[in-house]
């Protein structure tokens, strides 16, 4: 970037971190990260799901403390792990989710918690008014002071909650995922003022998944990996499918082992079970059309916040959709709820586990029966006995540990409590299988025994559906890949067609 | 000191409450014999079967994280609703029906405003309260409407089969039912993983909204059925009975018994011994002779008590 454009951009660091480690018991969150933002300069902070970013985030909000390493602004050493001195000293955080409060005025917002007060301690509204205005004039930000927050467009919110932060004398805005809840309009909105910011000495930190908001907004950027900072560059000297590439690693750009090939099953048995025609749910996904054969598995992946999730929720009927047709064997469905999907026989693994998929507090047995309670029941009386007997299959099936039906599902490892929340829904014996992110959190021997189960339903004729984000993943368990950009199913493959680096430009093209 | 005692500790924390019902039998007849008195024994659970009742009937609402604001005027209501069906000449099954039926119409609107147009249960049975109370009072006036010459009706309230009053065996027959439908049959387990998890249970098929709306009319089946026993022990119906208060006795007997107001892991057979340990609190401060001021202190700072040591444990 020339100094011309940026008056403000010194030669020194406005932010800089050194060396930054934490280390949550034997896992190491953040390795030795170096970090650094100049004035006037808009830096992307890019990486899969827990690559770290979240971590290093946090450090420099102060809300977590790092083991070792050190934050320094304009030179000066921060004192760490002490939120309020870290807003004192100018580093402010937008959150996704909104902080504001919305019955109230956007006066009262920016100064909520720290009104300047005279004497015997009234609110001096005068005085408020005179900074609030001399911050929007500075700013060039637009903004109705009395207007009720609540009553506000989202963007216009989001710029409350900025100019709150710039109140405190920001120098550095962290901005997490500002674009999640706003329409396309309204995020060139956004970027304009966050070009005004920019132009006005303001660093800001851009975190976000969305590779198009990167390359239109950002100067420069940062890539994480599994706790590491693997890449700094500037954005013009960068193209999608090498950031994509630098974020999920040469370890997985590498072409799959062999292995992986031998029994690949493209279409399947050549029944088709599943088929989508036209799905559309206004602002989330658009014409999808694909078919899903009896004894294959399509994976689907693609960036986050292309939609999948939204697009599978549809198929299940627990979730709406606007236009479009779900055909099972030829028969057009179009669910209404989760019940009738199942009626059908549709599962659905979701991805959140804790808060969609298990009841927690409830035992391993009780889980693995919440999907086929009806199956049990005998006149009115619950099959205790036949009950205990099907959940010690699974458990012997699937290898739960341990191998107790009556412990709590809170008490199970990650990959065990997602190996009860697969079985739940084998268990119902579906004639098409979805799963969304089937091994998020779980360890490398977990994956693999899911890996096993998804082949051994495949193979007993199922037709299964698997949402991913993890390339390895898709590139090992798929025999056909379909590819979701912004909403839409762009192409599927035969994976046996596709190279790791295909499916990345795929993903990564506009 | 010893690595003994914190697991003595936990292994007697589910029953805390059954030991402080002991200590209070114990403490209670010592100091007055005629405590255990069979027939003070009986007068006790006779005096909490309507609380009982309710209490039973709320367990499964407060499971699923909800709450029952509205059990006192439904009480009142369904006595009121029942009086008239008795006045206007109708045979006695068909008056209980009445009774009855007007307290599980009230519970299923409930039900239906909380589940199926996600209004917050607090809010929504609050309300049912005034609107219940406003149509009691619409319907039977401020008066107390006596009820004679209904040997039937009398005896539900008033009869006993064996020396037992019939109230108790109301009472224990509404427990087993509830607890042969918490322990025996799918239902347990569907209100339990609600108030654990309700969006994991719809996504698993159940009919999670349904069933929240028939919890609700369970609900107010109790207090209706409740409201019946009142009028038929006092030969009175009247739009003021199940007065301010009623519905705290019910939700602190859960509670007590170990129901989270959180939602997820409850019981109905330890509801009933929330209910006993009340009960046996107010009948041996009555004993002792402790003035009514008093003992609304006294039982507000043993609930608060007993709750905060059961958030502990």
């Amino acid at each position: 970037m020339s100094a011309a454009a940026n008056p403000n951009a010194g030669s020194a660091s406005l932010v800089e971190a050194r060396g930054l480690t934490k280390v949550y018991g034997n896992l190491t969150a953040l390795n030795k990260a170096d970090f650094r933002v100049m004035r006037g300069e808009v830096r992307a902070l890019i990486g899969s799901n827990g690559a770290g970013k979240s971590t290093l985030i946090k450090i420099l909000t102060g809300a977590v403390m790092p083991t070792s390493g050190s934050v320094t602004l304009d030179g000066v050493e921060l004192p760490l792990g002490r939120p309020e001195e870290m807003i004192r000293n100018g580093i402010g955080c937008i959150y996704q989710h909104s902080n504001m409060a919305p019955a109230m005025s956007v006066l009262d917002n920016i100064f909520l918690g720290r009104q300047p007060t005279r004497r015997l301690g009234l609110v001096d509204v005068k005085a408020q008014r005179r900074e609030a205005e001399e911050l929007l004039e500075r700013y060039g930000i637009d903004l109705d002071l009395d207007a009720v927050v609540g009553e506000l467009p989202t963007v216009k919110q989001k710029e409350v909650e900025i100019v709150k932060a710039l109140a405190l004398d920001a120098k550095v805005l962290l901005m997490d995922e500002p674009t999640g809840w706003l329409a396309a309009s309204d995020v060139r909105r956004l970027h304009d003022t966050i070009r005004l910011l920019k132009s006005r000495g303001v660093g800001i930190v851009y975190i976000s998944h969305m590779l198009d908001e990167i390359f239109t907004v950002c100067d420069t950027m940062t890539i994480m990996r599994d706790g590491c900072v693997i890449a700094e560059a500037d954005v013009a000297n960068m193209t999608r499918a090498k950031v994509i590439e630098l974020m999920v690693g040469d370890r997985l750009a590498r072409e799959s082992s062999a292995a992986a090939h031998e029994a690949r099953h493209p279409c399947g048995n050549g029944e088709v079970r599943l088929s989508v025609k036209g799905l559309t749910r206004r602002g989330m996904f658009r014409d999808v059309s694909f078919d899903l054969y009896g004894g294959e598995i399509l994976c689907i992946t693609g960036l986050i916040g292309s939609k999948r999730t939204e697009l599978m929720h549809a198929i299940f009927g627990s979730e709406p959709c606007d236009a479009g047709t779900v055909e099972i064997d030829g028969k057009s469905v179009n669910f209404h709820s989760p019940g009738d999907a199942m009626a059908g026989g549709v599962g659905f693994v979701p991805e959140d586990r804790h808060r969609d998929g298990l009841m927690l507090g409830m035992t391993v047995t009780e889980n693995l029966v919440m999907t086929t309670l009806r199956r049990f029941r005998r006149l009115f009386l619950l099959d205790r006995k036949g009950i205990e007997a099907a959940s010690n299959r699974s458990i012997d099936d699937l290898s739960i540990k341990p191998a107790d039906g009556r412990k709590l599902v809170r008490h199970l490892s990650g990959g065990n409590q997602q190996k009860v929340l697969v079985g739940k829904w084998l268990r119902l014996g579906p004639k098409v299988i979805i799963l969304d992110e089937p091994t998020v959190g779980v360890d490398v021997g977990a994956k693999a025994e899911i890996y096993a189960i998804l082949r051994a339903e495949r193979d007993r004729g199922a037709a299964v559906l698997v949402v991913s984000s993890d390339l390895e993943e898709v590139m090992t368990v798929a025999d056909r890949i379909g590819i979701m950009v912004s909403g839409r199913l762009r192409s599927i493959h035969d994976a046996a067609d596709m190279s790791m680096a295909q499916v990345v430009a795929e993903i990564g093209a506009e | 000191m010893s690595a003994l005692s914190p697991n003595i500790a936990t292994r007697l924390a589910p029953h805390a409450l059954t030991l402080a019902i002991a200590a209070f039998v114990v403490v209670f007849s010592i100091i007055e014999p005629a405590f255990l008195k069979p027939d003070n024994l009986v007068g006790i659970v006779r005096q909490v079967a309507m609380v009982g009742i309710m209490a039973t009937c709320m367990t499964f609402v407060i499971m699923t994280g909800g709450i029952d604001l509205s059990v006192g005027p439904v009480l009142a209501l369904s006595g009121v609703v029942a009086f008239f069906a008795m006045e206007a000449g109708y045979p006695l099954p068909l008056v209980l029906a009445a009774g009855l039926a007007a307290g599980v119409a009230v519970g299923l609107v409930s039900g239906a405003l909380i589940a199926f147009f996600g209004l917050p249960p607090i809010i929504v049975t609050l309300a049912m309260l005034s609107i219940v109370r406003g149509s009691a009072l619409l319907l039977g006036g401020p008066d107390l409407h006596s009820i004679r010459d209904q040997p039937g009706f009398t005896f539900i309230g008033t009869g006993s089969i064996a020396g037992i009053p019939f109230s108790i065996y109301l009472f224990i027959a509404v427990s087993l039912l509830m607890i042969f439908l918490q322990k025996m049959t799918p239902i347990g387990i569907c209100v339990a993983a609600i108030g654990e998890n309700e969006r994991a249970a719809f996504l698993s098929g159940h009919r999670t909204r349904t069933t929240k709306m028939w919890l609700y009319a369970i609900s107010a089946f109790g207090a209706a059925l409740a409201g019946i026993i009142q009028s038929s022990q006092v030969h009175t119906a009247s739009a003021t009975y199940g007065e301010f208060g009623t519905e705290l006795d019910v939700i602190a007997s859960v509670v007590l018994g170990g129901t989270s107001l959180m939602g997820g892991n409850g019981s109905v057979a330890r509801t009933i011994i929330g209910v006993m340990f009340l009960g046996i609190m107010n009948n041996g401060m009555n004993i002792l002779n402790v003035s009514i001021d008093i003992q609304l202190i006294a039982k507000g700072a043993i609930i608060a008590l007993a709750l905060a040591l059961a958030e502990r444990g």
